[in-house]
């Protein structure tokens, strides 16, 4: 005879132990999967003023991203993230052109990173920055 | 419950997974007299299964390369987040690997099961087991070590006292000289493609010789005649009247394994390291040999009977000899008899055999 009660009783617990198992295992193996949570260095990016020249752009690490620092031919300095807004490739500089073209699906960017043509749904984001005794820090 | 038995229904219409469970599962029957030591083969596919889950694991940070292969091992250990467990698990886990290993081909031989009409399942059982010592030996270079590094040197070095073709084999295993980056390349090959799938290739054929033969009835309180192997034709060895594999055999497969679990993780959380020496936490170093270098605890009877012959090649012989004689041994023995009580040689031989394992262990452990 089978006593339905302590039946429903003993799966409950084999299943919260199973539950629990599952936990136990899981939580490390995600913990040892998930991206490792690097140090930005509060954030900021030091660059020499003299690494990005007229009519240049200079491309580094941000945030754990790429960005980039553009010097219009008038002198002005621009930063934006070099993340095309589209699907996520990096853009490139066109220094004859001076402006940026995504070579994924050709997305044409102005040196403000505003979309000229192409498939891009928003301008490249802009970061902050400032300029000081010859040195850029964005961030 | 509705929705888990309308599922079971849909598959069930489509696959006949009801047949499969009462023809495999609560239909298979196992000898009403089966014991926990038939319990061994599925700790060991556990084993197994976490082994290459691990590993899978491991791969994720680990650079097998030279110069950043004990960086990445520390970086898993130190940095990444629970990397010490997952490494911990493996490291430990092979030698347990070894370990159940042992007590499985024990159980089977103390048990006759090895005898015919089961001589591939041991032959095959006994290749996974020389497999699976070469798996324990590559996966020890891995790590990059000065422990790593000089073992693997001292074991592969053996290989030269073959006459003739020896020092062509050890320069062949090494892929150098001596070894080094190169070893590192091809050992990582084999431990990581080479040997996995060859054992779990030869764990499918080892599964099939049971299916097709039958699960042998142990020899304690066994009825006699029903079932005997006439040795003229095929015949399966079922066991009417015993008790289905699901649940119930299935529960002790889940307790043994429970056990060894707790085993297992009691070695991992309170003693991490009780396979480790000072020299595995040390780097690589080709030009510094660390005294009283020393291979793992299943090698050691292996190394101290290089040691104790005067010539190498004879120590070399008498191993592949014992070993050959273990491999043959079901052609061998050929009585029917199955009881370890009834079969006094074999009792004998078998103690005698474990014994002079253990003390060459322990004397290579302190030579």
């Amino acid at each position: 005879m089978v006593n339905e009660e302590r039946r429903k009783f003993l799966g409950i617990c084999l299943g919260g132990i199973t539950a629990s198992a599952a936990v136990v295992v899981g939580y490390p193996v995600y913990r040892y999967l998930a991206p490792l949570q690097k140090e930005h260095a509060a954030g900021k990016v030091v660059i020499p003023e003299q690494e990005v020249p007229a009519g240049g752009a200079r491309f580094f690490e941000y945030a754990g991203s790429t960005a980039v620092l553009v010097r219009k031919q008038g002198g002005d300095l621009v930063a934006l993230s070099a993340v095309c807004t589209h699907l996520g490739c990096i853009v490139q500089w066109e220094k004859e052109k001076q402006d940026f073209l995504c070579p994924c699906h050709a997305g044409r960017f102005s040196s403000e990173g505003v979309v000229i043509s192409g498939p891009p749904p928003k301008p490249l984001a802009k970061l902050p920055f400032v300029v000081a005794n010859g040195v850029i820090t964005v961030g | 419950m509705g929705l888990i038995k309308r599922l079971t229904d849909w598959i069930d219409c489509r696959i006949g997974v009801r047949g499969i469970v009462a023809k495999e599962l609560t239909g298979y029957l196992l000898p009403a007299n089966i014991n926990a030591w038939y319990s061994m083969g599925s700790i060991l596919l556990f084993i197994f299964g976490m082994q290459v889950a691990t590993g899978i694991l491991l791969l994720i940070y680990y650079v097998p390369e030279a110069d950043k292969a004990f960086k990445s091992v520390t970086f898993i250990m130190n940095d990444v987040p629970f990397g010490w467990l997952i490494r911990m698990c493996h490291a430990v886990g092979s030698n347990m690997m070894v370990l159940i290993l042992l007590f499985h081909m024990l159980s089977v031989l103390f048990m006759g099961s090895y005898k015919r009409p089961r001589e591939l399942n041991w032959l095959s059982g006994f290749i996974l087991f020389n497999l699976i010592m070469g798996i324990s030996l590559t996966g020890y270079l891995l790590p990059w070590s000065q422990l790593s590094f000089w073992a693997t040197t001292v074991a592969t070095n053996s290989v030269s006292s073959i006459p003739v073709v020896g020092q062509f084999l050890v320069e062949f295993l090494r892929g150098a000289k001596l070894v080094g980056p190169p070893t590192l390349g091809r050992f990582f090959a084999l431990h990581v493609t080479v040997l996995p799938l060859a054992i779990a290739g030869l764990i499918g054929a080892h599964l099939f010789f049971l299916k097709r033969t039958g699960v042998s009835t142990p020899p304690f309180g066994a009825k006699e005649g029903d079932s005997k192997w006439q040795g003229d034709a095929y015949r399966y060895e079922d066991h009417p009247g015993g008790i289905p594999f699901f649940p119930n055999y299935a529960l002790q497969d889940a307790i043994s394994i429970a056990l060894y679990l707790a085993f297992f993780l009691s070695v991992v959380f309170f003693d991490p390291y009780l396979f480790f020496t000072r020299e595995s936490f040390v780097a690589a170093n080709p030009f510094l040999t660390p005294a009283h270098i020393k291979p793992e605890w299943y090698f050691l009877a292996n190394y101290q009977t290089l040691k104790i012959f005067p010539n190498e090649f004879i120590g070399l012989s008498v191993q592949g000899a014992a070993m050959t004689f273990l491999a043959l041994l079901p052609f061998i023995d050929r009585g029917d008899e199955r009881h370890p009580l009834k079969r006094p040689l074999f009792m004998a031989a078998a103690i005698g055999g474990i014994l002079l394992w253990i003390g060459l262990s322990i004397w290579g452990h302190y030579s």
